[in-house]
């Protein structure tokens, strides 16, 4: 029945979807859809990044405590790392590096002593066969080459923060150098021992070991004349071409002068 | 003093919905603590408001019960970060909306509405259409059905935050309050969203009103 004195508002016409509702079959299809898509989720394995915004909430619901730990971890960091190397704090600990990189040094020559005596101890010869496996460190030990670092490292208590810095690379230069030491001399680091470094051949002189001119011509002549074989015949064909050398070279002499008929002339 | 009482009750929550929120704290809680079945009293309770909420701002019913029942799975599936600082009506809500504006973003150049029945046991709409109409039987539905049609083409044309304030406010009743706590603005932004979506709302249903 219509009544046209009704005063009809906005509201009024949004109250006719409030009324609107959806039959009572579609909520028991609701319930059966909802129970199935709520045991898939039980069941389904969750992402990783559930995980994550777990502990995500959990730090957003701790914030201020977090933030304030972040906060002294950065400035722990900080003074550690940047405002603590030139304090004396600083200098303990890497004085107790520098022991420890020293006492790296024996323990690493004992190993290629250690395998240098092998060989040697199955030949059953040599000075170093009675000796025991910690001698040879002891004499690695005394060379100038492993002595330079530890001396740097025990001449001045009051050393400069980088000292250190630069004591730690000489010893492991010190290893590596002494590694390419062996290897070079003795080709190979198996053959070392440290009594042969005494023993080493001395240096010819460089003048000595040029061979004569006689000698030199032979060596050079040997090829060209195989059918020569013999030292004598030899030295006779070496006689022959020394004498014709020496006429080749008067010859030679004499055109560059121009010596043809009265005149002298200088060629240039 | 009636009409202060009602601007109040849309500013704040009544104190009917405070006891609700702790009845609703509690079985949250059960449910925290392992008590899987008792969600299901909380589905029970809010499927018809959530459901209504998403039907209103989608206007497609398949859509509404689809996204309706992932609400509650997402509430589900996140309560144990639920801490009671806002009521579970209001966080149920907050998930709802944020699903419901995201299927609609996704969805935005696809919509089919669908319509639900009008219960006739609802004195006031009834009420409505009766002065609209005098009109009965056949003629009656169709007219209804027309009405529908014509509010859900109006409802569609609202921005999607004024559409959701609109649906949150008029036809769910939640305060200014609780609509700025479930869409995360102000009161006054809530405010104002509802003025300029009811005076878009007066410009398309003109020739449904009276007065």
């Amino acid at each position: 029945m219509k009544d046209p004195g009704r005063k009809i508002t906005v509201e009024d016409l949004l109250r006719l979807k409030r009324a609107e509702r959806p039959p009572p079959e579609f909520w028991a299809r609701f319930e059966s859809e909802m129970r199935a898509k709520q045991l898939a989720a039980i069941v389904v394995k969750r992402p990783w990044w559930d995980g994550a915004s777990r502990l995500f909430a959990a730090v957003q619901r701790h914030q201020l405590p977090f933030a304030a730990a972040a906060a002294l971890a950065l400035a722990f960091v900080g003074v550690h790392f940047v405002g603590g190397g030139s304090t004396t704090g600083r200098r303990a600990p890497t004085g107790a590096a520098g022991p420890a990189a020293v006492a790296r040094v024996p323990a690493h020559q004992a190993q290629v002593a250690a395998r240098a005596d092998t060989p040697r101890e199955k030949v059953g010869g040599g000075a170093l066969q009675a000796a025991k496996p910690e001698q040879p460190v002891v004499d690695s030990n005394t060379s100038h080459l492993a002595m330079a670092p530890v001396a740097a490292q025990t001449e001045s208590p009051s050393r400069a923060p980088f000292a250190d810095g630069i004591g730690i690379p000489l010893v492991d230069l010190r290893e590596a150098g002494s590694d390419l030491i062996k290897r070079d001399v003795f080709g190979s680091d198996r053959e070392f021992e440290a009594s042969v470094a005494s023993v080493r051949q001395p240096v010819a002189e460089p003048l000595a070991q040029v061979d004569p001119a006689g000698a030199r011509l032979e060596r050079l002549l040997a090829p060209a004349l195989p059918a020569y074989s013999s030292s004598s015949v030899r030295s006779l064909a070496g006689d022959r071409m020394k004498q014709k050398a020496s006429y080749d070279r008067m010859y030679e002499s004499m055109d560059r002068y121009g010596t043809g008929g009265m005149s002298l002339e200088f060629r240039f | 003093m009636n009409a202060s009482k009602a601007i109040a009750k849309t500013l704040v929550a009544s104190p009917e919905r405070r006891l609700e929120a702790d009845a609703d704290l509690a079985i949250v809680r059960q449910v925290q603590a392992g008590d899987v079945a008792a969600f299901d009293r909380l589905i029970v309770k809010y499927r018809e408001r959530v459901l209504g909420i998403v039907y209103n701002m989608t206007s497609n019913r398949e859509d509404a019960a689809d996204l309706a029942q992932d609400s509650f799975i997402k509430a589900f599936q996140s309560i144990h970060r639920f801490q009671g600082q806002s009521s579970f009506f209001t966080w149920l809500y907050r998930i709802a909306i944020n699903s419901t504006l995201s299927h609609l973003r996704k969805n935005r150049l696809r919509s089919f509405s669908s319509l639900e029945s009008i219960r006739d046991d609802d004195p006031v709409s009834r009420e409505v259409v009766d002065a609209l109409t005098d009109t009965t039987g056949a003629g009656r539905e169709a007219f209804v059905r027309e009405l529908q049609e014509k509010l859900n083409d109006a409802m569609q044309k609202l921005s999607i935050k004024h559409r959701t304030v609109v649906t949150l406010f008029e036809i769910d009743g939640l305060s200014h309050q609780e609509i700025a706590e479930v869409m995360g603005c102000s009161v006054g932004t809530v405010r104002s969203r509802l003025h300029y979506a009811k005076q878009l709302l007066q410009a398309e249903l003109q020739p449904y009103m009276r007065g």
